[in-house]
């Protein structure tokens, strides 16, 4: 590993636990943002600076929930419930330290998941055919319309957008074009950058613009306050355990795993504790299991992407966008053929997380007081780190329009009440699904059932009409009930 | 939900419709191709088709939905942030159109400064010298850091030769 690598892990970890404290810039935001820096990097560098983020930042959305009672990001809500508590009875230190033991033991273990389930279903991966990776991606996107929250008629709308942007430029197949409208640059396609960072970047700052900006002070925290009682520890690390192994498991699935981790954590540590009637009042298990969660699902999260080449969180598909962008393909055959990169990275998910326990515990004041920097300064900033990472690139004038454009659109949308992270997922997987069904059709002669009616293919389209059926069966099974 | 309210979700849902129309027809326009031998336009107009599905029913749902007939009262923040807000993206989309004409430091301290004004600045001398310092500060960065070539002026020039 070279040491550029390792600052590369470093400066993951402070930037990703630094856009996990401020609130509205989530992971994806800056990942947004800093996918152009990455095009200098090489993509080593770039995914070991992407996954310092993404573990950074919910690490980071704990700080503020504990000593503020603001999520950073929507990971982090569950920790209001029990970590702002915790503070407002002197225990602040402890509720930091249990999150952030808490996140480097769940790291560890959904390291070690990782490990084992990619390399174990990478292996698998590479006997799949385009039958397979079309019902993949098929399912892949259902699971997210169903799990993204809100309306599924609204997600099931901004995942077919994403599709049907994904279809703009030259057909790889045919040689037509498509939706182009003379427009020579579009002939590439829609930009993965452009539509990214207008959805998470723009329309993130003009969403925070729109907010009041509230004055913000946080409690202090002592050195000496940092270690939790015996008591504590001895009630806590059950739980880390616990939510470290259901992180994992939910990480695997479509959707926003990181969030429905910790909702299912939380009522796992709640229903399994001795004191139920401490939850909500500042019981330690409500932070350790759920700040564990969110941590182990980052890993579980990077199975389908290093093993399928699928991904299946917005966070993912950016980090395979930053893989495209430095040309390369995830997948089963990068396992093997750049077998270095994956080890690089996973031994700098072990270095990053350890940085993020002595660095972060020490310095948690130095990030809560990020806060105090005022939205007018900052916004500025990141749109013009928008605009001119957007412009690096391709050097086009057509991104830095869709930029704006998109950021509109993104901005619109969630006013609207509209989820935009299925948008950007479908933009990535849509073009997958097109030439995986046009491939699969060619060598079955254009018979449907034999595309659909092999056996992988249909236990998981069965498995996907479960994930719908079950709630409403169980919905309508309660109601009569009632 | 109120009658602003109603009002916003029924044009979004309308945008949407109208997307979607637009979308299929265009799709209908590209050779389909048989099941077989997919043409272009196979798979757009079956995203098409659910598309239309789709936002026809979002529409009707919201148009179903009758708003309260009470209009919520919009602060005065409120409506300068709704100001501040088009301001922005204003100058996002200017953003493209005076790079290559001012070039890039011209163009992003314009850019950085209108937006600071838009933010309700303290003083205007810290917006001047603040963009002035972005708008160099990310120039160095960009062109020397990154090696991107960017739009470059006599400004940019003279910079650049400062700075090597």
């Amino acid at each position: 590993m070279k040491p550029l690598y390792l600052f590369y892990a470093l400066a993951g970890t402070i930037l990703g636990t630094i856009t996990g404290v401020l609130p509205g810039l989530g992971p994806l935001g800056a990942m947004a943002i800093l996918l152009s820096f990455t095009l200098k990097m090489d993509a080593t560098a770039a995914m070991i600076l992407f996954a310092g983020i993404y573990y950074g930042a919910m690490y980071g959305g704990s700080t503020t929930s504990i000593l503020l009672n603001i999520p950073g990001e929507a990971a982090s809500v569950v920790t209001c419930i029990d970590g702002y508590q915790m503070a407002q009875k002197g225990r602040a230190g402890a509720a930091l330290t249990v999150a952030a033991v808490g996140s480097f033991i769940a790291g560890t273990i959904s390291i070690m998941g990782l490990m084992i389930v990619a390399l174990y279903l990478s292996d698998i991966a590479l006997r799949f055919g385009p039958s397979e990776f079309f019902a993949i991606g098929v399912c892949g996107l259902m699971f997210l319309i169903r799990l993204t929250g809100g309306s599924i008629l609204q997600s099931l709308i901004v995942t077919l957008v994403g599709m049907a942007l994904g279809t703009v430029g030259i057909d790889f197949l045919t040689g037509a074009e498509r939706f182009t409208y003379g427009i020579n640059e579009l002939g590439q396609g829609i930009e993965f950058l452009p539509v990214a960072m207008g959805i998470f970047g723009i329309a993130e700052v003009l969403q925070s613009v729109q907010g009041k900006e509230v004055p913000k002070s946080a409690l202090k925290v002592r050195l000496r306050e940092l270690l939790p009682t015996r008591k504590e520890w001895k009630r806590s690390i059950p739980s880390m355990f616990r939510g470290s192994v259901l992180g994992f498991f939910i990480g695997l699935v479509p959707g926003p795993s990181p969030i429905i981790s910790t909702f299912v954590s939380y009522f796992t540590e709640k229903r399994l504790s001795k004191h139920p009637d401490e939850f909500g009042h500042g019981a330690i298990e409500g932070v350790a299991g759920p700040e564990s969660a969110n941590n182990a699902a980052v890993g579980g999260a990077y199975v389908p992407l290093f093993a399928l080449g699928i991904p299946f969180t917005p966070a993912m598909a950016m980090v395979l966008g930053t893989l495209m962008l430095h040309g390369l393909t995830p997948g089963p055959n990068l396992m093997k053929e750049k077998a270095d990169l994956f080890w690089v990275v996973i031994a700098s998910m072990y270095i990053g997380n350890f940085m993020l326990i002595i660095l972060n515990l020490p310095l948690v004041n130095v990030f809560v007081n990020i806060l105090r920097i005022p939205q007018r300064i900052l916004m500025p900033i990141i749109v013009l780190l928008c605009l001119i990472g957007v412009y690096s690139v391709n050097a086009s004038l057509l991104d830095l329009l869709l930029l704006a454009i998109f950021g509109f659109i993104g901005y619109v949308l969630r006013q609207a009440g509209f989820q935009v992270a299925p948008l950007i997922l479908a933009l990535v997987i849509g073009p997958m699904i097109e030439t995986s069904l046009r491939q699969a059709l060619k060598i079955t002669g254009g018979n449907l059932a034999e595309v659909v009616f092999r056996p992988i293919c249909l236990s998981l389209y069965l498995l996907t009409l479960l994930c719908f059926t079950v709630p409403l069966v169980l919905k309508w099974t309660r109601r009569r009930q009632g | 939900m109120d009658r602003k309210r109603y009002r916003k979700q029924i044009i979004i849902s309308l945008a949407l419709f109208g997307f979607s129309l637009f979308y299929f027809l265009s799709a209908l326009r590209l050779k389909m191709g048989t099941p077989r031998n997919m043409g272009p336009g196979f798979v757009p107009a079956m995203i098409g088709v659910l598309l239309l599905v789709s936002t026809a029913f979002h529409f009707i749902r919201v148009y179903r939905e009758r708003p309260s007939g009470e209009v919520m009262e919009q602060s005065a923040e409120e409506a300068k942030n709704y100001w501040a807000i088009a301001g922005i993206l204003v100058c996002t989309a200017a953003y493209p159109l005076i790079l290559e004409t001012v070039k890039f430091i011209t163009s992003t301290f314009l850019v950085g400064f209108a937006m600071l004004l838009l933010l309700k600045p303290r003083n205007l001398l810290f917006s001047f010298l603040f963009s002035l310092g972005m708008a160099v500060g990310c120039f160095f960065l960009f062109s020397r850091f990154f090696g991107v070539a960017l739009p470059s002026g006599f400004l940019e020039g003279l910079l650049f030769r400062i700075g090597a």
